[in-house]
C-alpha cells in the first residue's frame, strides 16, 4: 500500500494487510478497522489516511442491529460553529462534586478524574466510538500471541513543572496501580495478567509489558479513569500537593466540597486548528453544587454554569428538565450501561432454565425502555453485549410472549404459577419502574412477583447473594470485558467473584477463552454470535435496555465530544463569544 | 361516625344511646370547623370504601401509550410515569390508609394502616400510662424514663430505624406508627390518671376491693376518654404524615402499591419537565386528609370544652 512509508509497513503487525483487505471488501466497518489497526500499532493518522484513500465502503449488514425506531442515535445534537472556527479564551464553569482526593490511582468516582484529567493524562484514550487510540503513547505493538505489548512513548512531552515525561513515569505509575497497599481498582483490572516485575523498561521511551496470558484490551485498560500517569520525580502519594502532569491545565486550587480551579498552560504538547498549543479555553472551574438535582438544573438554566459534569450523577431528571430549553444542549450518548435481571442458577426455582426463560419472556423490552427510561437507550436482547461493542453480532430483540412463558413454567412443574421475590434498590427509580412493569406483565404468565425494596446501599451489601434481583452494570468498551467479569469461572471451576448469577457454562467459557485471544474482528464476531446465542438460550440474565447518558452544556460551549463514560475530553472545547 | 358520637357523650348523665347520638350530632353540627373536617375525612373514607365502583381502572394497570398526562375525561386527574390512572391510585391508596390493612396478599383487616397504628399505640400507650399514673412508685419511674429515652429520638429517625430493622410492609408500618406513638399517648394518659386517681369514686372502688386492673380500665380510662379521643384523632393525622414520609423515603409499602408518599417521590422527578400531576395530587390528598382530621379534632375539642 502506497499510503504507508516503507518503515511503517515493515513494522506493522502481520495482520494489518488482512485487516485492510477485510475493510475493502466491506466485511468490517470503518470503526472496527480503526480500532484494530491502532490496536496493532498502526498510528491513527496512517489508518485514517488509508481509510480516506479507500473512500466510503458499504457498511456490513451486521451493524447496527435493526431494531425498533425508539433507539437513540449515537450522534449528539450538532452545535453549529460560527464561521471562523474555534475562538481562544474564556472560562468554562462546570457543576460538579469536589471530593477529597489524594492518589489518582485510588479514584472511585468519575468526578475527580474529570477534574484532574485536565492536569495529568493517560497513555491511551477512546472516544464515543470505543476505538482506542494512543495519547501519551506514540504507538503500541502487541506480539502475535498477544502476550507481549511494547509501548512506544511520545517524546518531548513535558510535565507542567518542567520535567520530561519518560518511561520511568510509566513504570512508576504502573507499579503504583499494582501495589496492593495503594488499593487501586486498576489492580483488579490488570492484576491478573500483569505483575510489577513483568514491566520492563527497554529504553527511556519504550516500555514492554510481558503478560501472563493473552489480552486484547490493554489499550482500553490504560484509559481506565484511575490510570492517570504520574510524575515519578515529584509524586509522593498526594497529587494535590504536587499536581504535576502532562495535561493542558495546571491546578490552581483544589478545595474539597467547594471548587477546583484550573488554568491553561502555554506549552502543552497538542496543537489546535490554528497551530498554537491547545487548549482553547483559558480556565476551567469546577463548582461543587451538592447532591440536589434541581440546583444543578437551575444553575445551567440561569447560565451560572456552562456544563454539568454528570459523571457520577447521571439521571434522566436532567434530560427531562432540560431537553426543551433553547439555551441548553442535551446530547444523548448511547452506552453499554445497563440493568441486569439476574437469576441465581444455583438456587431453586432458577436452577431450571425453563423458569429463567419464562421470566425473560415476560419482558416487553419496548414498553420497559419507553416507560422506565423514556426511550433514552437501546432495547436489550437478554445477553450482555451491546451494539457499539466492536464484536457485537446482531441478534433480534426477544418478543414479549406470556403464553410461551406460561407453558415453560408448566413444563418446569409450576402449572399454577410461581411466587417470586425480586430485590430492588429504591435509589434507582428506573429499576423500580422496570420491576413494576415486569410484575404487571409477568402476571399473565403466572408469575406473582413481590418487590423487595431496599436502599441502594443495602442492595450492594447483598447483590451477589439475592436469588432474584436487578443489578446496575456500567459501560465497558469491549464485549469481552464484561463477559469475563460476570459469566465465567475461576481455575477451579467456581464462579468468579462478580459472577452474581453463578452461571457457568462450559461451552460458553471455552468460546470466551477463544474470543479473548482472537484479534480478527470478524472471527471474534463469529465467536460472539455463538456466545450471545448461548446467553440468550440458556443464560441467567435478562437485559431490558441499554441506557443512554447525556452531556449537558450551554449552547455557547462548542465541540463538546460525546463520551459513553461522560469523561470530559475537553482539550478542543471552546466558547463562542 | 360512631367514634365521634361517643366522644362527646356526657360522662355524668349516662343517657341512653339515642339521646347520646343526638347530643353528639348537635355538638358536631354546632361547630363549623368540625363539620368541614368531617366532610373532608368523610369524602376520603367514602372514596376508599367504594373505590372499585368509582373508577374503571385498577391501581396497577399500565397504559404505556399515555404516560405523564394531565387531567382529561379519560383520566380524571391524569396519569403517572407508567401510564397508571392517578385518581385510581389515590383512592386505592386511601383504602390502605383508612379502611383496610393488608396482612397478606389475600387477607386483610378492616381499618387502615393509620387507624391500626394509632389503635395499637393507644392500647399499649394507655396501659403504660395507666400503670405509671395509677400505681406510681418505681414502676412509674422505670416506665417513664424508658419512654423519655424514646422521645429523645427525632420522630423521623425513629421511623427510619424501625422500618430499616424490620423491613417495609403494611403491618410493619403499623408497628412503627404504634411504637413511635406510645410515649406521647402514655404521657397524656398518665397525666390524666394522676388527676383522676384522687377522685372519690376511685377511693370508693378501692374500698370495694376492686382489682388494680379493674380500677385502671373501668374506672379511670373511661373518664379520661375525651382528651384521649381528640388526641387520637390528631394522631391519625400524624400517622398519615408518617406514612407519606416513609413512602417518600422509599420505606413505605413496597411498589407497585398505591402508596401516597411513594407516589409523590416518583412523581417529583417530572415536575421540572412540566408534568407536575403525579406529584401534586397525592400531596394534595395527604394534606387534605390531615387537615380534615385536624379540623375535626379541633372543632370537637372547642365544642366539648364549651359544653363542659
Amino acid at each position: 500500500m502506497e499510503f504507508f512509508s516503507k518503515k511503517e509497513t515493515n513494522e506493522a503487525h502481520p495482520y494489518i494487510p488482512e485487516l485492510k483487505d477485510q475493510y475493502q471488501r466491506g466485511r468490517i466497518t470503518r470503526r472496527e478497522f480503526l480500532r484494530n489497526a491502532t490496536l496493532l500499532g498502526m498510528t491513527f493518522t496512517s489508518a485514517s489516511a488509508f481509510l480516506a484513500a479507500c473512500g466510503p465502503t458499504t457498511e456490513p449488514t451486521a451493524v447496527p442491529a435493526a431494531t425498533e425506531p425508539t433507539m437513540a442515535t449515537a450522534v449528539p445534537q450538532p452545535t453549529e460553529p460560527p464561521a471562523g472556527g474555534p475562538i481562544r479564551g474564556g472560562s468554562l464553569k462546570a457543576a460538579s462534586r469536589v471530593q477529597k482526593v489524594t492518589h489518582p490511582a485510588q479514584f472511585s468516582w468519575i468526578a475527580p478524574s474529570n477534574q484532574l484529567r485536565q492536569v495529568a493524562e493517560y497513555l491511551t484514550y477512546y472516544g464515543v466510538d470505543n476505538v482506542a487510540r494512543p495519547l501519551l503513547l506514540e504507538s503500541w505493538e502487541p506480539s502475535d500471541d498477544l502476550k507481549t505489548w511494547t509501548l512506544n512513548l511520545r517524546q518531548g512531552i513535558m510535565h507542567n513543572n518542567g520535567d520530561e515525561f519518560n518511561a520511568d513515569d510509566v513504570l512508576f505509575t504502573m507499579k503504583e496501580w499494582l501495589n496492593e497497599e495503594v488499593g487501586s481498582s486498576m489492580l483488579g483490572l490488570i492484576g491478573d495478567y500483569l505483575s510489577a516485575e513483568n514491566i520492563e523498561k527497554v529504553d527511556d521511551y519504550t516500555v514492554r509489558l510481558n503478560l501472563s496470558r493473552p489480552e486484547i484490551a490493554v489499550p482500553e485498560h490504560l484509559f481506565h479513569y484511575p490510570a492517570l500517569v504520574l510524575n515519578h520525580r515529584t509524586f509522593e502519594g498526594d497529587f494535590i500537593r504536587a499536581p504535576h502532569g502532562t495535561g493542558p491545565y495546571t491546578l490552581e486550587s483544589y478545595s474539597e466540597g467547594e471548587r477546583v480551579l484550573l488554568r491553561r498552560r502555554n506549552d502543552y504538547w497538542q496543537t489546535g486548528a490554528d497551530g498554537d498549543p491547545l487548549p482553547y479555553l483559558d480556565e476551567m472551574e469546577f463548582i461543587d453544587m451538592g447532591e440536589e438535582t434541581s440546583a444543578w438544573i437551575a444553575a445551567i438554566q440561569a447560565g451560572e454554569v456552562d456544563y454539568l459534569d454528570l459523571g457520577d450523577n447521571v439521571s434522566p431528571d436532567f434530560y427531562l428538565a432540560l431537553k426543551d430549553d433553547p439555551n441548553v444542549v442535551v446530547a444523548t450518548v448511547p452506552t453499554g450501561t445497563t440493568r441486569v435481571l439476574r437469576m441465581r442458577v444455583d438456587i431453586d426455582p432458577w436452577t431450571d432454565n425453563n423458569v429463567c426463560m419464562a421470566l425473560k419472556l415476560c419482558q416487553n423490552h419496548e414498553k420497559i425502555l419507553n416507560l422506565a427510561y423514556f426511550g433514552q437507550g437501546l432495547q436489550g436482547q437478554d445477553m450482555h453485549v451491546y451494539e457499539n461493542h466492536p464484536e457485537y453480532c446482531s441478534k433480534p430483540v426477544p418478543q414479549y410472549d406470556p403464553e410461551r412463558a406460561k407453558q415453560l413454567l408448566a413444563d418446569a412443574g409450576y402449572p399454577d404459577g410461581l411466587d417470586v421475590q425480586i430485590a430492588v434498590g429504591t435509589g434507582w427509580p428506573d429499576i423500580v419502574s422496570y420491576a413494576e412493569i415486569l410484575k404487571e406483565d409477568a402476571a399473565a404468565a403466572g408469575f406473582n412477583i413481590t418487590l423487595n425494596t431496599m436502599p441502594n446501599s443495602q442492595y450492594w451489601e447483598q447483590w451477589t447473594e439475592v436469588d432474584l434481583g436487578v443489578t446496575p452494570w456500567t459501560h465497558r468498551p469491549l464485549g469481552t470485558m464484561i463477559l469475563n467479569l460476570a459469566y465465567t469461572a475461576d481455575a477451579e471451576g467456581n464462579p468468579v467473584a462478580w459472577n452474581e448469577s453463578r452461571w457457568v457454562d462450559p461451552e460458553f467459557s471455552e468460546l470466551l477463552t477463544q474470543a479473548n485471544g482472537t484479534l480478527d474482528v470478524e472471527a471474534r464476531r463469529q465467536i460472539f454470535c455463538d456466545l450471545e446465542q448461548i446467553q440468550m438460550d440458556r443464560g441467567s440474565i435478562g437485559i431490558p435496555y441499554w441506557m443512554s447518558v447525556w452531556m449537558v452544556h450551554r449552547k455557547s460551549i462548542m465541540d463538546v465530544p460525546p463520551h459513553a463514560n461522560i469523561y470530559m475530553l475537553f482539550n478542543e472545547v471552546w466558547k463562542s463569544a | 361516625m360512631t367514634v365521634s358520637e361517643q366522644a362527646i357523650g356526657q360522662p355524668t348523665e349516662r343517657p341512653g344511646g339515642l339521646r347520646r347520638a343526638w347530643e353528639g350530632a348537635r355538638v358536631l353540627w354546632s361547630s363549623k370547623t368540625a363539620m368541614i373536617g368531617l366532610l373532608i375525612v368523610g369524602f376520603w373514607v367514602f372514596a376508599a370504601i367504594f373505590a372499585p365502583l368509582l373508577t374503571p381502572y385498577t391501581p396497577t394497570e399500565q397504559d404505556y401509550t399515555a404516560q405523564n398526562q394531565g387531567p382529561s375525561a379519560e383520566h380524571l386527574l391524569g396519569t403517572d410515569s407508567l401510564g397508571r390512572d392517578i385518581w385510581t391510585r389515590l383512592i386505592y391508596g386511601a383504602q390502605v390508609v383508612l379502611v383496610m390493612l393488608p396482612i397478606t396478599e389475600t387477607f386483610w383487616l378492616p381499618g387502615g394502616v393509620a387507624l391500626w397504628g394509632v389503635i395499637i399505640g393507644l392500647l399499649a400507650g394507655a396501659t403504660l400510662g395507666l400503670i405509671g399514673g395509677y400505681l406510681g412508685g418505681w414502676i412509674d419511674e422505670v416506665v417513664m424514663r424508658i419512654l423519655d429515652a424514646m422521645m429523645a429520638f427525632p420522630v423521623i429517625l425513629l421511623y427510619m430505624i424501625i422500618i430499616a430493622a424490620i423491613g417495609a410492609s403494611a403491618t410493619n408500618v403499623v408497628l412503627a406508627i404504634a411504637i413511635v406513638g406510645i410515649p406521647g399517648i402514655a404521657r397524656l394518659v398518665r397525666s390524666l390518671a394522676l388527676d383522676i386517681r384522687t377522685r372519690d369514686y376511685i377511693r370508693a372502688a378501692e374500698l370495694r376491693g376492686e382489682s388494680v386492673w379493674y380500677i385502671m380500665f373501668v374506672e379511670i380510662l373511661p373518664n379520661a376518654r375525651g382528651p384521649i379521643i381528640i388526641d387520637a384523632m390528631l394522631r391519625v393525622g400524624y400517622a398519615i404524615f408518617a406514612m407519606g414520609t416513609l413512602g417518600f423515603l422509599g420505606l413505605g409499602l413496597p411498589p407497585p402499591s398505591p402508596d401516597w408518599g411513594s407516589m409523590v417521590a416518583k412523581g417529583r422527578q417530572f415536575i421540572l419537565s412540566g408534568s407536575p400531576w403525579a406529584a401534586l395530587w397525592p400531596s394534595v390528598a395527604i394534606a387534605s386528609l390531615v387537615i380534615g382530621l385536624n379540623l375535626f379534632a379541633d372543632g370537637l375539642r372547642e365544642e366539648s370544652l364549651r359544653y363542659q
